[in-house]
């Protein structure tokens, strides 16, 4: 078929003059001004077909064919009369039309407009003309009828020879006659996107189906859709954390099991469904055994819900046993062959492991194929890989290969690859070349790709290369909640999904007791349950006896990563909403910068100016905010600009989607007022923004109706624009031949540019303050995931900077990363003005600028790569956030978490600082709490009435004590303590010591001894006096006369002795850090108030002793 | 709300020769949802699935003007020559069709017994 040439093109070159009216002799079917008065009578807005649309350009090319084909035909054969058919009996046939006609096979006609009718019309196009039109159109529409319906029929046809076909009816049998069935099938069989359907065809209407992920939802629902026939409609829907296609009118639903379980969560009883598919229950993660779990308990309860279990053919017992021995339907296997080829594996060198994968066998499975199977028998290979580094490794020779063969093209697919480069593997090759996909295992299970015949699963090719089913290892995602993500794991984001992390946040929201003892279906391996436990406790949901903290709680029904959750609620307490929305959005989403950007210099330098030294979320901060104002003021240059930069403008659309559903969120979980838009007030802008709307909505369907996405052939070399993603055709919404960006299109439908850019220009107007009470947010919402930078990184080079975590040493930046081209901030600079106020000229006692950095993730590919990272201010917030805070005698020298050593110069300093941050600490806190108890109060009473329970005085004075706190004071030197040093870090439990009491200096409890650390407990974090050392002994000796500036009084005493009576003094002025709670106010008796009896066993003597006291006693003992 | 109801379908048309089946939306001449296309004998319609625009329709089939069964508009089925005929009556009465749907006929039947077409390659 010839290529449709443009119509201008052949207008001009052909043809250039006008044709018709005045010659009608010389009607030209292929000047652009006749089809234009055709397509004004025929394909109007209202009719069939629409001018302008990619199905009118389809037409013509259609008519030309047509026209071809006749003039061969009448040229050949001469009228021919078909001998008179006698007379029928049957009525049916006896008045058919005497002489055949190809039209009386059509059954359709055309209502066309009544060109005599209008009398300008009708001058113009002559009836023989209009009638040949005419005749056209009928047999192009028949043509697309029998097209489509050929379509349906292929459809059913491999429906129908599907495996689980035969099974059916007995499926639906036994699902009626028994609550739970276990419907057993391995991969091919058809199971998840068969079942559903049957399900649907019997009748029942309220279907949940569940998916172990996200993208299964979003592929199933697609495909269900399409093959029950009803894409477009509304029955079929999925929904999964911010998305849902859900409507009144679905009738089945795909979920995650995360979303089902925060639904069971709402609602115990379940009542929305009627039948409950698990699918891919083997797949044993904590998540689906958990809901395995709540529904044994769940089905007594609900006798009419219906369960389907559908399982790989593995473990089958077990889940039926689960269930009091449910009923098995097995189904076997696919029909049609699946070849497995089988490439031994040479002997892997022993030497440490390669720093590329060897392509050679995969290379050789290419070979082998072409060798074995003629190019005209079609079906593609697809490859698994275990991540993005293997993919290139292989991408690279096979392309090669490919090149010389030119048998292939070679896609890679996994989730860090632009959208539009990752669905290029749904196109079809061209004839005689197949496509060859190398895929992390993204694509196992949930992806459709039609046409596969070989599957490689590169886990498997030293034994077989059979495809099978492979069980997602519960250690992967135990490993992700530490921020950890799995070895080069493409699915990060997913893995990291708050969902899974608060596993046992959400069981004891749902009652169901200790996660511990829940009766799982197999006991999960302790170790997972204890480190998704600890990960609470580490973020701060679950607290020390392991119930829901008021953070926890709202964190439990929020279906967002735990860390961006934080972030969200404490944003809000700030008044800090809509920057935190935006950066909580970019933090949620992949990286914007595409693989050029990161080695182009000329996108480096336009990115430059939007890079903030304070870390990546702020400059992915600025990147939103600066697009947001690029599209208000001319979107079509958004684009361009995105391009410019090296950022993939999809990112940031999914962005600006995120940031709605958050906000979302917020506004349903009162943490935010309703939203005050601004709304245009008089009638003529509203008018105004109405016809806006409508002009997009246009578009829109203009776009949808030419077909959004449709499958095209790919290029055999690929390769020749390899990398090349960010060329104008294959980027974004791919709707250039158009001229609309249908991505812009929708952004305008769906958000309110108006709001949004108000929202960035207000990100511009963040006063320092608020800056500095964003970083805080973000610190302690990223918190624990911090990293300390090398000492020697100031005599390193740039790229050599590295970092350690508690669990992760010699970690680095990602070349993204804002300080991996300027490290230098991140070094502790000395005091710029000589020595500070306090310090004693110690040198060792370093800087007071020492900075961590806290990170959004740990990206281990070929190095362990820290992601998004925030740098904060290292002393004061491991102050504020650390879960463990232990100190020496004298405070002067600090253990946050355990592994970091804080060493402060000056002792005096270092007790006003912990007292200060305690009192911090405290205040906040019970700000969130009554925050979150007012939001759940509302939320539940649905008043409206806006009875904040907390000031904005109180949260100003807070944010300016913290601010003020924030400021970098006292020199001190940072480090991470050695693993001997770990292990000896406490004193251990002390049989006898005396309690201090330390009125004032940390609040007024009475203080218990730590039982495995020694030391006292001040607070659940904070453990005073625990740490093994020797200058401890002797820093409590140091004291000097000193007089109290408020009473008076004079004595020789500690620095801690000191600050206590200076908190304590009736005298003394309030400041405004003793705002929180009035500690009732202890009357000082003495300077000695740390004294306390002590009866010493050895030497049978009592004494009155400070616990140093105690020590140095004792130690004359050993 | 109006064009939600329409879209939503009213019944499974089966054909009753080859069994295909597919949820339909309107039987008539009339297809919802366009003005300027009527069919010439009552038809089975679905909304075009294979399209987003929701003024496409697919004809699924209609009943034979002799026999009065329900037949697809596959070819394997049914032919359309002024009415709907399906293929079993239009063999028993080939001699009152024209030349041209006789040839048509034996074209098919040829064809029916060397199916070709792409082998079926999908996971
Ligand atoms: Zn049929
Ligand atoms: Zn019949």
């Amino acid at each position: 078929m010839p290529p449709p040439r443009t119509r201008e093109g052949r207008g001009h070159r052909e043809h250039p003059r006008a044709p018709c009216e005045e010659a009608p002799e010389r009607w030209d079917w292929n000047h652009p001004d006749t089809r234009r008065l055709m397509e004004d009578a025929f394909f109007r807005d209202e009719d069939y077909i629409r001018q302008g649309s990619e199905e009118c350009q389809k037409f013509w090319a259609f008519f030309e064919r047509l026209q071809r084909f006749q003039s061969l035909k009448t040229a050949r054969k001469e009228e021919e009369k078909d001998p008179e058919p006698c007379k029928h009996s049957i009525p049916a046939l006896a008045d058919l039309p005497r002489t055949y006609d190809p039209r009386y096979r059509i059954n359709l006609s055309i209502l066309g407009p009544d060109p005599w009718g209008s009398r300008e019309l009708g001058r113009r196009l002559p009836p023989e003309r209009v009638s040949e039109f005419r005749r056209a159109l009928l047999h192009y529409l028949d043509f697309g009828q029998k097209q489509a319906f050929g379509r349906l029929a292929k459809l059913q046809r491999e429906r129908v020879a599907l495996p689980i076909a035969q099974y059916r009816k007995r499926i639906l049998r036994t699902l009626r006659e028994h609550q739970v069935v276990v419907v057993a099938g391995d991969t091919g069989c058809g199971k998840s996107t068969q079942v559903p359907q049957y399900v649907l065809a019997a009748g029942f209407s309220h279907v949940a189906c569940t998916q172990p992920r996200r993208i299964a939802c979003i592929s199933l629902a697609k495909r269900v859709g399409f093959e029950s026939l009803s894409q477009y409609g509304s029955q079929v829907g999925y929904q999964i954390r911010f998305e849902s296609t859900r409507s009144a009118a679905t009738k089945i639903v795909f979920l995650t099991v995360g979303l089902l379980l925060r639904q069971i969560q709402r609602e115990p009883s379940l009542p929305q469904y009627q039948v409950l598919i698990v699918d891919e229950v083997h797949e044993r993660h904590l998540h689906n055994d958990f809901l395995l779990g709540v529904l044994q308990r769940l089905l007594p309860r609900r006798p009419d819900l219906k369960v389907i279990l559908m399982s790989a053919t593995i473990n089958i017992t077990l889940f039926s046993s689960y269930f009091g021995g449910a009923p098995v339907v097995q189904v076997p296997g696919r029909l049609f062959p699946i070849t497995v080829v089988y490439q031994p594996l040479e002997a892997e060198p022993t030497t440490a492991r390669p720093e590329k994968l060897d392509p050679q066998p995969f290379l050789r499975v290419l070979e082998a194929i072409d060798k074995k199977y003629p190019p005209e028998e079609r079906g593609d290979l697809l490859v698994f890989l275990s991540g993005v580094a293997e993919i290139s490794a292989v991408l690279e020779a096979a392309q090669t290969y490919a090149s010389h063969t030119q048998r292939w093209v070679v896609l890679p697919l996994h989730s860090t690859l632009a959208v539009a480069d990752q669905d290029k593997v749904f196109d079809v090759a061209p004839p005689g070349v197949r496509k060859c996909i190398l895929s992390t295992n993204i694509a196992e299970t949930s992806v459709t790709i039609d046409g596969i015949r070989f599957v490689v699963d590169s886990a498997s090719l030293s034994d077989s290369l059979l495809i099978f089913p492979r069980h997602q290892s519960f250690s992967v995602w135990a490993g992700c909640t530490c921020g950890q993500p799995a070895p080069s794991d493409s699915n990060t984001c997913e893995s990291r999904n708050s969902a899974e992390a608060l596993l046992p946040g959400l069981m004891k929201s749902m009652d169901v007791g200790d996660p511990r003892t829940f009766p799982f279906i197999e006991p999960p391996p302790a170790a997972s349950l204890e480190t998704a436990i600890l990960y609470l406790r580490d973020q701060g949901a679950l607290d020390s006896t392991e119930s829901l903290t008021p953070i926890g709680s709202l964190l439990a029904q929020l279906p967002v990563d735990v860390v961006i959750g934080k972030m969200l609620i404490l944003g809000s307490v700030f008044h800090l909403t809509e920057p935190v929305l935006t950066i909580a959005a970019a933090l949620s989403v992949q990286s914007p910068f595409t693989r050029s950007a990161q080695s182009n210099p000329e996108c480096a330098a336009a990115r430059r100016p939007l890079e903030s030294d304070q870390g990546d979320p702020f400059t992915l901060f600025n990147i939103f905010n600066s697009w947001v104002q690029v599209k208000s003021e001319r979107s079509s240059d958004s684009r361009k600009w995105c391009r410019r930069r090296g950022i993939e403008e999809q990112r940031l659309y999914e962005m600006a989607n995120l940031r709605r559903q958050f906000k979302d969120l917020l506004e349903d979980h009162g943490l935010l007022a309703g939203a005050q838009a601004p709304r245009p007030g008089d009638s003529h802008g509203r008018l105004r923004e109405r016809r806006e709307r409508q002009a997009l909505l246009q578009l829109k369907r203009q776009h949808e109706e030419g077909g959004a996405r449709r499958r095209k052939v790919l290029r055999l070399r690929e390769e020749q624009e390899g990398g090349s993603s960010d060329e104008d055709a294959a980027s974004g919404g791919r709707a250039a031949g158009h001229g609309v960006d249908i991505q812009d299109v929708k952004f305008k439908l769906r958000h309110n540019l108006e709001q949004l850019q108000a929202a960035a220009t207000s990100a511009q107007d963040l006063t320092r303050d608020q800056m500095a009470l964003l970083e805080l947010v973000l610190g302690r919402g990223l918190y624990p995931q911090l990293a300390v930078p090398d000492p020697f990184n100031s005599g390193r080079k740039d790229s050599d900077q590295i970092f350690h975590t508690q669990t992760k040493q010699g970690t680095v930046l990602h070349p993204t990363c804002v300080f991996a081209s300027s490290p230098e901030v991140l070094h502790a600079q000395k005091p710029e003005n000589g020595p500070g106020p306090g310090s004693r000229g110690d040198k060792d006692k370093g800087s007071s600028r020492h900075q961590l950095l806290v990170f959004v993730s740990l990206l281990e590919t070929n190095k362990p790569y820290l992601v998004n990272c925030v740098r904060i201010p290292a002393l004061q917030s491991l102050l504020l956030f650390s879960r463990s805070l232990d100190t020496s005698g004298d405070c002067s020298r600090l253990v946050a978490d355990g592994w970091l050593e804080l060493q402060l110069a000056d002792a005096e300093s270092a007790v006003r600082l912990l007292a200060a941050a305690l009192q911090l600490r405290a205040h906040w806190e019970s700000i969130l709490d009554r925050q979150l108890a007012h939001c759940t109060k509302r939320r539940l009473e649905e008043e409206e009435e806006e009875a904040l329970t907390v000031s904005h005085k109180e949260v100003a004075a807070l944010s300016r004590d913290l601010l003020q706190f924030m400021v970098p004071k006292i020199p001190y030197s940072l480090r991470r303590l050695t693993g001997l040093e770990v292990q000896n870090l406490y004193v251990g439990p002390q049989t006898i010591m005396a309690t201090p009491s330390l009125p004032g200096v940390f609040g007024s409890s009475t203080l218990s001894p730590h039982p495995t650390k020694g030391g006292f407990i001040v607070t659940d974090f904070l453990t005073y006096n625990c740490l093994t050392s020797d200058t401890d002994l002797y820093s409590d000796c140091l004291r000097t006369f000193w007089t109290c500036p408020h009473c008076g009084l004079h004595m020789p005493l500690t620095p801690l002795e000191r600050i206590a009576h200076e908190n304590t003094c009736p005298d003394a002025p309030r400041d405004s850090l003793a705002g929180a709670e009035e500690a009732a106010p202890e009357p000082v008796q003495k300077a000695s108030a740390l004294q306390r009896p002590y009866r010493c066993e050895t030497c049978q003597k009592d004494f009155v002793f400070t616990p140093t006291e105690v020590l140095r006693h004792r130690k004359q003992h050993v | 709300m109006a064009s939600e109801t329409e879209g939503m379908p009213q019944g499974v048309f089966q054909c009753q020769l080859c069994a295909v089946s597919a949820p339909y939306s309107y039987v008539g001449q009339k297809p919802p949802n366009t003005r300027s296309v009527v069919l010439l004998e009552e038809c089975y319609i679905l909304k075009d699935p294979f399209t987003a625009d929701r003024g496409r329709f697919l004809v699924l089939g209609s009943r034979c003007s002799i026999c009065g069964r329900l037949v697809c508009v596959g070819p394997d089925c049914s032919l359309f020559y002024s009415k709907r005929f399906c293929l079993p009556c239009v063999r028993e009465n080939m001699n009152a069709f024209p030349q041209e749907i006789r040839q048509d006929v034996e074209k098919r039947k040829a064809l029916a017994k060397t199916p070709c077409g792409e082998p079926g390659s999908r996971t």
